[in-house]
């Protein structure tokens, strides 16, 4: 029974704020409780904002403070928040990564590769069939799409040393390649500089 | 054989690009001319990449007959997107479902009333077994599996095909000069036939949807659209796929095209783990 007085008390405590007038374990404590939704603490309550419960409120009138906007140590809080949005690539002489960054005269074809939002090539393989089937995709494929699936025809027929089957999706934008060749179209693709 | 056809005609599309060039070349010396006429070069977060952004009037409501105050440039990834129709059916299924509630409701064999004995006895009649008047298999019985009201067809559809289902129907909209833009919502009088006279000018169809930024549209406007059932008012955040699709012309403010496009590739090039996370009803 003194355990549950004594969690019990710890709990009004935070609520009332004045730590100072209340001795531990003190059993009158229900009698100083202000009346309200405070008199009855350890039933859960659902308030509408958590901005407006007894647990900020209570906690305003307790302890003195400033509010100051935009002070010189907001720079290092900033620092630490996450980013709002994936941030552009900052150019650099090599990426130790491996990664390759698009170039600018890709953006002169007739069709284009755009990155994704990662800067990350958009070829993907999908595996299906329990691993039988495997079909290479290259989405968010903009201009000439039919001139796009040509070159990559050609381009796959000389590399593979076989016809290769494709399919072309024009209203989304993607070609679908039968067979496991995303190596060889991400090594066609950095060559065209996309 | 289909594709060498398919080559060839891509080929002829090519060469009727640069007429197209031409012809935007006119139109900017057309606005050098007239001095009034401003053109707005943007400056955006995520420029784009490939695609030429696409340029629009911004008109004036203050007048019935149309004005060009200047031309406006708007973000190829937001209203020059491919038109998937199946992502827009996708969105208006979802937008018609998900706050439908069927109310439908039949009796079962325990709501109907009576049939707690049994009509007759087991055997020795000749007759089938029975054990209650009100057995589905009765005429007037309980109906077996049938809808039970207050049944919710509520789901969400993932993220990107809401982003989407909005890129599209913007695209869409442009594509068939469906959606234009305006500098303000200021017109001169409060009356509806000013509207419907507008309205018929520009031949905008009947029904007009007017999205601005703010909540409080002007008086004027206000006014003149609250006898019109089929000229409605907006904010931003209440713009859907199903509205716009409904509506004959999407009239958007100057600032309402530049948050919607901002809201749109914000959302294109951020992280959105959460918004694709799986709805809970309890979020807080």
């Amino acid at each position: 029974m003194a355990t549950v007085w004594r969690s019990q008390c710890a709990f009004t405590r935070f609520f009332i704020g004045k730590i100072a007038q209340i001795p531990n374990n003190s059993s009158d404590l229900g009698t100083k409780l202000s009346l309200g939704p405070l008199s009855v603490p350890w039933v859960s309550r659902n308030y509408s904002n958590y901005a407006h419960s007894p647990f900020v409120s209570k906690v305003k009138e307790q302890y003195e403070f400033d509010v100051v906007k935009n002070p010189p140590e907001w720079a290092y809080v900033e620092r630490l928040l996450p980013f709002d949005t994936i941030p552009a690539v900052s150019p650099k002489e090599k990426y130790p990564s491996g990664w390759i960054p698009p170039r600018e005269e890709a953006r002169n074809l007739p069709f284009f590769v755009s990155r994704t939002k990662n800067h990350e090539l958009p070829i993907y393989l999908n595996v299906t069939f329990r691993g039988m089937r495997k079909i290479t995709q290259i989405r968010k494929i903009d201009g000439d799409i039919w001139l796009l699936n040509d070159e990559i025809k050609a381009y796959l027929k000389e590399a593979a040393k076989r016809y290769v089957e494709t399919r072309v999706h024009e209203l989304g934008k993607f070609i679908e390649v039968k067979g496991d060749y995303v190596n060889v179209l991400r090594d066609w693709a950095y060559i065209k500089g996309f | 054989m289909t594709s060498f056809l398919i080559n060839a005609f891509k080929r002829l599309h090519l060469s009727i690009v640069p007429n197209r060039i031409i012809s935007s070349g006119y139109a900017t010396a057309v606005t050098t001319s007239a001095d009034a006429i401003s053109v707005t070069q943007k400056e955006w977060k995520f420029p784009p990449v490939y695609t030429k952004p696409r340029e629009v009037w911004i008109e004036s409501l203050a007048t019935v007959e149309e004005i060009k105050l200047g031309l406006f440039e708007l973000h190829p990834l937001v209203y020059a997107a491919v038109p998937r129709i199946d992502i827009i059916h996708r969105n208006v299924v979802w937008q018609k479902k998900y706050r439908w509630v069927s109310w439908a409701q039949t009796k079962t064999r325990a709501e109907v009333r009576g049939g707690g004995r049994k009509p007759w006895p087991q055997k020795g009649l000749g007759r089938a077994r029975h054990g209650s008047i009100r057995s589905p298999l009765w005429r007037g019985g309980g109906i077996a599996h049938g809808p039970r009201s207050g049944k919710t067809h509520f789901f969400m559809l993932p993220f990107h095909l809401r982003i989407h289902g909005l890129t599209s129907t913007l695209s869409a909209k442009l594509a068939q000069d469906d959606l234009h833009i305006v500098k303000d919502l200021e017109i001169p009088s409060d009356e509806p036939e000013y509207l419907i006279d507008l309205i018929e000018n520009r031949n905008w169809g009947p029904s007009v949807l007017i999205v601005d930024d703010t909540d409080i549209a002007p008086r004027n406007i206000t006014v003149a659209t609250e006898t019109l059932p089929h000229v409605n008012i907006m904010p931003v955040y209440g713009l859907n796929v199903y509205s716009m699709l409904k509506h004959d012309t999407l009239l958007l403010t100057l600032s309402a095209a530049e948050k919607i496009e901002e809201r749109i590739l914000h959302h294109l090039h951020s992280i959105t783990n959460e918004q694709q996370a799986e709805f809970k009803l309890n979020q807080i």
